[in-house]
């Protein structure tokens, strides 16, 4: 259904290029390796990874490849071993802890496969939370506020006093999804967004992306779905920790 | 996160497991409780020892010869203490005023033909001041106003005078029960009695007695006595001399202690006490004054409050256990809920401020309902300790402050491991 870039996504692109010179994400031969007892494993190996603005770009790979924590690093979850990173033109390998959690909660995003929404919170304080970590720069209706606008750009503005558990999986990833744009982050990063969701619930969660996508937003989605990966407008493939661009040879 | 945030957020939590958090505050509401009844009993001791203040003058010291276990028995020691050394120290001691003697026994009285059992007391003439002054007993129905004088003790007569009591005259007042029992409404004033077989002539009687502690009342009736000289009643009652219990009254309150060694030193040359091979003297009497009883009254509240600090200790601990173990469960538990907020920003404060207000509301819970159990059981711990205890107002604000920092203290290390969690471990457990 999108074999052709709809108008909107042209646009995305000629923005894109604008922005060239200071992308979203820039790493340069990040490496993660972990220690099982006595052997070191690279879970990624020296990989480099653009993102410009306005990018919606899809880490391809199957299971144990690394692209899980590739997002994880650019997420600033993880640490890369060695390697550079830039979020936003800003080197972020020497940032501490809570520099990184702060970074976090302003510029990124993060929409999970299993939702993360936490139950005993309302629809909208799940939404908010981002807001109450910024050091009570937002009171509690100036939370809801927000929360009330992300909720209605994703169709959730009749749910708001809902708890997660009262909600279809679908409507839960739209939450997710109006959590990581309340905060208007510099990237939405998606790990297997519709792992946990038939497929018309996952085709109509991919057209949410798409449409935000179209709106400006730039977004890295982790999966081993060609059929999902086809939303994105660029690809990069990741096999036993090493990045290639394109999708040509994924086998699953 | 804002404190509202916060509060809302740990408060939500608390609440989310009510069973559970009430189950972990049973340890802090017993040991809030204690320290509250602990305080009371401490607060009750002091409030006893002022109205002790009151029978006892600071300018009083009571002797009495002593007394020691022996063989299962309370056994009177050494030598007796006399009419005469009363005297004598009222005499030679110059910071003692004066002393106050009486003597005690039970005996036989008789007129025509009613005859009872009355409890005979023999004093100086000045006991008698001692008795109105004292404020022990005051005549029935009695409600206060204008001060006791010692012509409000006295139905009808006289008391006996000084002179009276040095010429071992055979005079005596009877207690209102006593004048009843044995004259059946007429008057006595002017008969003559017969106690023991001497004869004595009534002068005067005392009103009706009762005591100012309505504990006591039951205790010894005042109206059963009959008060004769105290060296009549050692003369003509005693086959053997008893030993006079002494009330030696110093003209400066401020210098009790030393009259105190000075009656001791008169007393130990006059019984011949030595000192012996450890420098120790072993001596027959005792002396009590406002301090000595003051000492006792804490002595006595302090071993009940040991048991209580030890009980409130043991249970604040254990209490800090429970809330500590408890929390360390939840931290568990919402192992992916703190990945997800580490995701979304929060910093290692944000999580720790989190799990350290949800302990502080546990304690604090248990706090509460301890400060109100603490007020319910002051009555019980008053009955373990002779019916004293009183609330300290001030133990409330500080049982609080305690109940606070055992939640602080323990809620400390779960919420330190909280905030050190790593994020990406948080968010994949399962």
């Amino acid at each position: 259904m999108l074999l052709a870039p709809s108008p909107a996504a042209r646009a995305g692109r000629r923005k894109q290029h604008v922005s060239m010179s200071n992308p979203v994400i820039r790493t340069e031969k990040i490496t993660r390796t972990y220690s099982m007892g006595e052997t070191i494993v690279a879970a990624l190996r020296e990989a480099d990874l653009t993102v410009h603005a306005g990018e919606f770009i899809a880490l391809m790979g199957p299971s144990g490849s690394g692209k899980s924590t590739l997002l994880n690093v650019i997420g600033l979850l993880d640490r890369a071993t060695s390697g550079e990173y830039w979020l936003e033109g800003k080197p972020v390998a020497s940032l501490r802890r809570d520099e990184l959690s702060d970074l976090r909660g302003r510029r990124i995003g993060f929409i999970f496969q299993n939702f993360n929404l936490l139950p005993r919170l309302s629809a909208w304080e799940n939404v908010a939370l981002p807001l109450a970590y910024r050091n009570g720069q937002f009171g509690p209706q100036a939370q809801l506020n927000q929360a009330r606008a992300v909720l209605s750009r994703v169709n959730l503005d009749h749910r708001l006093e809902h708890h997660p558990t009262e909600l279809s999986g679908g409507e839960r990833q739209r939450l997710a999804i109006a959590r990581a744009l309340v905060t208007e982050p510099a990237v939405i990063l998606a790990d297997e967004p519709t792992g946990n969701l038939d497929s018309n619930t996952g085709a109509e969660i991919m057209h949410l992306l798409k449409e935000l996508n179209q709106e400006g937003s730039t977004i890295v989605m982790v999966t081993h779905d060609m059929n999902v990966a086809r939303y994105a407008s660029r690809t990069y493939t990741i096999r036993d920790g090493l990045l290639t661009e394109g999708d040509r040879h994924v086998t699953h | 996160m804002s404190l509202t945030d916060l509060l809302r957020t740990a408060l939500r939590s608390v609440s989310a497991n009510k069973l559970r958090a009430a189950l972990t505050m049973l340890g802090v509401v017993i040991g809030v409780a204690s320290v509250i009844a602990m305080l009371a009993l401490g607060n009750g001791a002091r409030a006893a020892v002022d109205a002790t203040f009151q029978s006892l003058g600071a300018n009083q010291i009571q002797i009495g010869q002593r007394f020691e276990m022996q063989d299962g028995e309370f056994q009177p020691m050494g030598e007796k203490l006399t009419f005469e050394e009363g005297l004598d120290i009222a005499a030679t001691i110059a910071l003692v005023e004066r002393v106050e003697m009486s003597v005690a026994k039970t005996l036989k009285a008789r007129y025509g033909q009613n005859s009872i059992e009355i409890n005979a007391i023999g004093t100086t003439a000045d006991a008698f001041e001692g008795i109105v002054s004292g404020g022990e007993i005051q005549p029935v129905g009695w409600t206060g106003g204008d001060a006791l004088t010692a012509e409000d003790f006295l139905a009808d007569g006289r008391f006996f005078s000084t002179d009276e009591v040095f010429a071992s005259a055979p005079v005596c007042i009877l207690g209102y029960q006593t004048a009843l029992d044995l004259f059946s409404g007429d008057n006595p004033i002017g008969e003559t009695i017969w106690i023991d077989r001497k004869r004595c002539t009534v002068v005067g009687v005392a009103t009706k007695l009762e005591s100012t502690d309505i504990q006591e009342r039951y205790q010894s009736d005042p109206n059963e006595a009959l008060l004769m000289p105290i060296s009549t009643m050692i003369q003509l009652l005693y086959e053997e001399d008893p030993s006079v219990y002494m009330v030696a009254h110093v003209t400066d309150a401020n210098r009790i202690d030393e009259a105190k060694e000075q009656i001791t030193a008169y007393l130990r040359e006059k019984h011949q006490i030595e000192q012996d091979a450890e420098g120790n003297y072993q001596d027959d009497f005792d002396m009590t004054t406002r301090n000595d009883i003051l000492g006792q009254q804490q002595e006595a509240a302090q071993t009940f409050s040991l048991l209580l600090a030890a009980m409130a200790t043991v249970s604040l601990v254990v209490g800090g256990i429970g809330i500590m173990n408890v929390m360390l469960v939840s931290v568990t538990e919402r192992t992916r809920e703190i990945g997800v907020r580490l995701a979304v920003g929060a910093k290692q404060r944000d999580i720790v401020s989190q799990f350290l207000l949800e302990a502080v509301f546990i304690s604090v819970g248990g706090g509460l309902a301890g400060i109100v159990i603490g007020i319910l059981t002051i009555p019980f711990a008053a009955a373990l300790n002779q019916g004293v205890a009183l609330l300290l107002p001030s133990s409330i604000p500080l049982a609080f402050g305690v109940a606070v920092l055992v939640g602080i203290m323990f809620g400390l290390y779960p919420a330190l491991r909280a905030s050190q969690l790593d994020p990406i471990e948080a968010l994949r457990y399962e």
